[in-house]
């Protein structure tokens, strides 16, 4: 218990700053902003209690919005992802479901599966924040594109850590 | 009350969801300026020591680029002193005139956070309230304008970017006169959109743009950026399509100004109001 406290508050600080020193610099376009801070959502283990979910997601959040200058975007938009988690991993689930205890990792499930996981989370996240950032319907399309050129660009880099993660 | 516990229990995770959502829309609609610029200050420890030094290094690394604008500006200016003394000298006599006392008054800052690829963008500076620094003061850098104050601290204030999508500047094309709305369509950090300039004024593409003290906020006549492009669409009024002067991604210095006399102007038009 208080080893995995100990091993998801790294992973929190490491995504926290990887996020804040590594991907905010980034400027690829004005229309690809990878959030990979999204990650830890991802990883939480999957016998989780809800409410737990939605504060880490909430404090998670605060922390980048603190770090980025943007009041309540990122919170919103990661509470909204760990609230729709999950149902995600429910319709998701492996045939003969979850053992207790399971994490949500690429090495337990395979590719293919964290591939899927991620994509939706990702792709929920990402609309609601982009949505609340330009706060406006007008050049819906636009949003739109720069909401699926991110999240794939999220969802590489998550597929790239996790992948490195697996080795250990 | 056993139903009530019963509906709680079942719903508590729709519930305590909805009560963290309705946090962050409050905080993300009330969009304090100033309590970002305080949250700033306080965890200056965290945040700002990061900052700093990513800023230092980049400072660092661009010393050359900001050595060859210093010298550009000072022989700018070196010319335009030129200019002003030899006018100066056909004259007879001094008066010190208080009519013409200094209308905008300037003041150097560093930025220490910055960004270009959001659709919001704001900027901090390493200045505030202890500096004099205060809300709606201009902000000038890089050669144009480059946002207005929103929110001081003590020591730093936010400040909202050209590249913003609320920002509007009123500003005019230098060689007709002809003014219009000027503001960011989140697409291309180096190019703005001119609105309302009718269509039977004359654009040129290479035209200056430069702000034109309407607002009591910028100086007249600071120069926005050059026409590269403009449209005609259906309605009565051009787009024009112009390439700012300064670039945001290399934004470094600026100067803040304040406008000495933005309060009588102020009130003078409340008056007539």
């Amino acid at each position: 218990m208080i080893n995995s406290v100990i091993r998801y508050t790294v992973i929190f600080i490491l995504l926290v700053l990887l996020q804040i020193l590594l991907f905010n610099n980034i400027q690829f376009s004005g229309y690809v902003n990878p959030y990979v801070y999204i990650m830890f959502i991802l990883l939480l283990p999957v016998e989780i209690p809800s409410w737990l979910l939605l504060i880490l997601a909430f404090f998670t959040g605060m922390t980048i919005d603190i770090f980025s200058g943007t009041p309540g975007m990122h919170s919103s938009a990661s509470v909204l992802a760990a609230f729709i988690r999950p149902s995600v991993l429910r319709s998701n689930s492996p045939r003969d479901g979850f053992e207790p205890g399971a994490q949500p990792s690429m090495l337990a499930y395979g590719f293919r599966w964290f591939l899927i996981y991620a994509t939706l989370v990702v792709l929920v996240h990402h609309t609601a924040l982009f949505y609340l950032e330009v706060f406006r319907l007008a050049d819906f399309f636009r949003t739109l594109l720069r909401v699926l050129l991110s999240s794939v660009f999220t969802v590489t880099f998550v597929l790239i850590i996790e992948y490195y993660r697996k080795g250990r | 009350m056993r139903s009530l516990l019963n509906f709680l229990e079942r719903y508590s995770n729709l519930i305590i969801f909805l009560i963290l959502e309705g946090i962050a829309i409050y905080f993300l609609s009330t969009r304090n300026y100033y309590h970002n610029a305080r949250a700033v200050n306080s965890i200056r420890w965290l945040a700002y020591g990061f900052e700093e030094r990513i800023t230092n290094t980049r400072n660092y690394i661009n010393l050359r680029d900001i050595n060859a604008n210093l010298a550009a500006e000072n022989t700018a200016l070196r010319n335009s002193i030129n200019r002003l003394v030899r006018n100066n000298t056909s004259t007879f006599y001094s008066v010190s005139d208080t009519v013409y006392q200094q209308q905008y008054q300037y003041t150097t800052a560093r930025l220490t956070s910055n960004s270009v690829n959001r659709q919001k963008n704001f900027f901090t500076i390493n200045k505030g309230i202890r500096h004099g620094i205060t809300n709606d003061m201009a902000i000038i850098g890089g050669g144009g304008i480059a946002g207005v104050v929103v929110g001081c601290s003590e020591n730093f204030s936010v400040a909202m970017s050209l590249l913003n999508l609320d920002f509007r500047v009123s500003a005019r094309i230098k060689s007709n006169g002809y003014f219009g709305s000027l503001s960011w369509d989140g697409r291309d950090y180096r190019t703005t959109i001119l609105s309302d300039i009718p269509q039977h004024v004359t654009v040129n593409i290479g035209d200056t743009i430069e702000t034109t003290g309407y607002s009591a906020i910028f100086p007249e006549g600071v120069t926005i950026g050059t026409v590269t492009g403009f449209e005609k669409p259906g309605s009565d009024f051009y787009i024009i399509y112009v390439q700012l002067v300064t670039d945001f991604r290399k934004l470094q210095f600026v100067d803040v100004v304040a406008n000495k006399r933005k309060t009588e102007l102020i009130e003078l038009e409340e008056k007539i109001e």
